[in-house]
């Protein structure tokens, strides 16, 4: 890093936050979890099921975006600024002349920075290994970073307003997303996971289109406007509520 | 006590968490100079300290930094200084790391600079490459002195900083806080040990159970806490004809033998120090020791309580 930008406030704030989140533990353990995407693709290779399409797919739907990637945007995006806030260290961040919103941003990016190598890029390696075609990949890849972005931003709230953001936010993957949303087609509307599974699926083109589905404009535009408000309601929290 | 503008206004404040009052009018002013906040574990010190730096609302009242709202405009920050009582810090980084991180958030023009000025101000090495999880108790209060001197701040709240320090270090920390504040800073330091505060040689503000109990010059404090009923027990090879000779010289306004001790209640301690031997002499009575039953600073706040 150049000498300006080591002296960049925001770069700093990512930097530290970056650092801060990354502890070996989570790696090891997410990492794992990451190479599971992989082993399965390669499981959809070396099985050769008479549909194979189908069977790719559901490595990237039904483990890398309803699993994989919003668990491990859980556990970092909601220590971002939610260890922090636990510790105390927060107050190190909060208490300089820096505007909110650029701390709130600093959290995000770090979440996003540590989330796509450890969830999106085995979930990218795995839909490639199963020799389904560029689609497959080209789907897990979008689909994977904008569930990323969106997820990140939603926890990294989380884990500022609330103790035991972990709890909360698998409920909340648990009760919306995996169940709510996959029985309702009115709640399928403002689901994060709804949203990014129906890019995905419009990318890799596959028929039939999932039950619950929004279309490709809606799966790319929701999961956007919720990161944008996620962010700003993580601001307004910086700047409005008490650091601990 | 202060300058024309006080740094520091605090009128009428408040704050309670549910049905828990943490603070309940509190109101004082603070200018330039040290200004020390003594007080017992839970009195409420850090709670107001949070306040003070905008890390935390009032429930009522208000705080002026500046002749501003510290929550209002996060900008004031660039003149504050704290350092928080928590130990916790960003433990992978080095000392240097932490305190140009301060620097760089304040948008210092020459950061590295900087953190090497404050580091070593707290007599730390700005070349030390160990991560803060190496640290001790004493340097973590050092390195959080440094990271809140980086920028160069008019008003410093520091909260319990001797805390961890050894004596040495408590001295020269002292020390560094008078100098700053004969440069014309307004400093505010919390304690909870009252010996500390008295060599801070500053003016006192005394909060207990979330109250201002007492402010003014240390001197003035100490007179009042000495005017207080102390409880004694004296040790000697003749109890009972000390304890008499105690009352009937009139040093002690009480005073009765327990399991070969006498426990003496006295309106003027100093005095009956001074005194005992004397009595004991005249009583022919061998004296062992005097030990103050109330000497903690607990007993010392609930009484300054009990007298509002």
């Amino acid at each position: 890093m150049s000498t300006a930008l080591a002296a960049n406030p925001g770069l700093r704030l990512w930097s530290v936050l970056t650092s801060s989140i990354a502890t070996r533990a989570r790696l090891l353990a997410l990492g794992a979890l990451g190479l599971g995407a992989v082993l399965l693709g390669v499981g959809v290779r070396v099985a050769n099921p008479t549909d194979r399409a189908q069977a790719a797919w559901s490595v990237v739907n039904g483990y890398g975006l309803s699993l994989l990637v919003p668990v491990v945007a859980l556990v970092f995006a909601s220590a971002s600024l939610g260890d922090p806030s636990e510790d105390g260290t927060l107050v190190y961040l909060w208490l300089r002349p820096v505007p909110r919103w650029q701390l709130a941003l600093s959290a995000f990016a770090a979440s996003v920075t540590v989330v796509a190598p450890i969830a999106v890029a085995p979930l990218v390696v795995g839909a490639a290994v199963t020799g389904t075609g560029w689609r497959l990949v080209a789907s897990s890849a979008a689909g994977g970073m904008l569930a990323t972005v969106a997820y990140s931003a939603v926890f990294c709230g989380l884990g500022l307003r609330v103790r035991r953001a972990l709890a909360w936010g698998l409920a909340y993957l648990l009760i919306w997303e995996e169940a709510v949303a996959r029985i309702s087609h009115g709640a399928a509307r403002v689901s994060l996971f709804v949203s990014t599974r129906s890019l995905a699926a419009s990318i890799a083109r596959h028929t039939p289109p999932p039950r619950n589905s929004v279309s490709a404009v809606t799966g790319l535009v929701f999961p956007l406007v919720v990161t944008v408000v996620a962010l700003a309601v993580t601001a307004r929290s910086l700047d409005r509520g008490e650091v601990t | 006590m202060s300058a024309a503008r006080p740094t520091l206004q605090v009128t009428k404040l408040a704050k309670w968490f549910g049905s828990v009052v943490a603070l309940s009018d509190v109101s004082f002013d603070v200018g330039p100079g040290v200004t020390a906040l003594l007080g017992p574990n839970g009195a409420g010190k850090s709670t107001l300290f949070r306040i003070l730096c905008g890390l935390a609302n009032p429930s009522q009242g208000t705080v002026r930094i500046f002749g501003e709202d510290p929550r209002a405009n996060p900008a004031i920050a660039r003149r504050i200084g704290i350092a928080p009582q928590q130990e916790r810090l960003f433990e992978r980084q080095t000392i240097v790391e932490f305190v140009t991180l301060a620097a760089i958030l304040h948008r210092l023009s020459d950061p590295a600079a900087a953190a090497a000025r404050a580091i070593e101000t707290v007599e730390m090495d700005p070349a030390d490459k160990r991560p803060l999880s190496a640290y001790s108790k004493g340097m973590r209060q050092r390195v959080k002195l440094a990271q809140a001197l980086v920028h160069d701040p008019e008003l410093l709240v520091l909260d319990e900083p001797l805390e961890g320090l050894d004596p040495r270090q408590r001295l020269r920390a002292i020390e560094l806080f008078g100098r700053l504040g004969q440069e014309g800073r307004t400093v505010v330091v919390s304690s909870h040990v009252l010996d500390e505060v008295e060599r801070f040689g500053s003016r006192i503000l005394v909060i207990a159970q979330g109250r201002l109990v007492a402010e003014g010059p240390f001197s003035a404090i100490r007179d009042l806490m000495d005017d207080r009923p102390r409880h004694l027990r004296v040790g000697t090879d003749r109890p009972p004809a000390l304890a008499a000779g105690l009352l009937s010289s009139e040093v002690a306004n009480g005073a009765h033998v327990k399991d070969g001790w006498i426990e003496v209640e006295t309106s003027d301690a100093p005095a009956f120090r001074r005194r005992v031997a004397g009595v004991a002499r005249d009583c022919d009575a061998r004296l062992l020791e005097v030990i103050a039953l109330d000497e903690d600073l607990e007993s010392v706040f609930a009484y300054l309580v009990g007298g509002r």
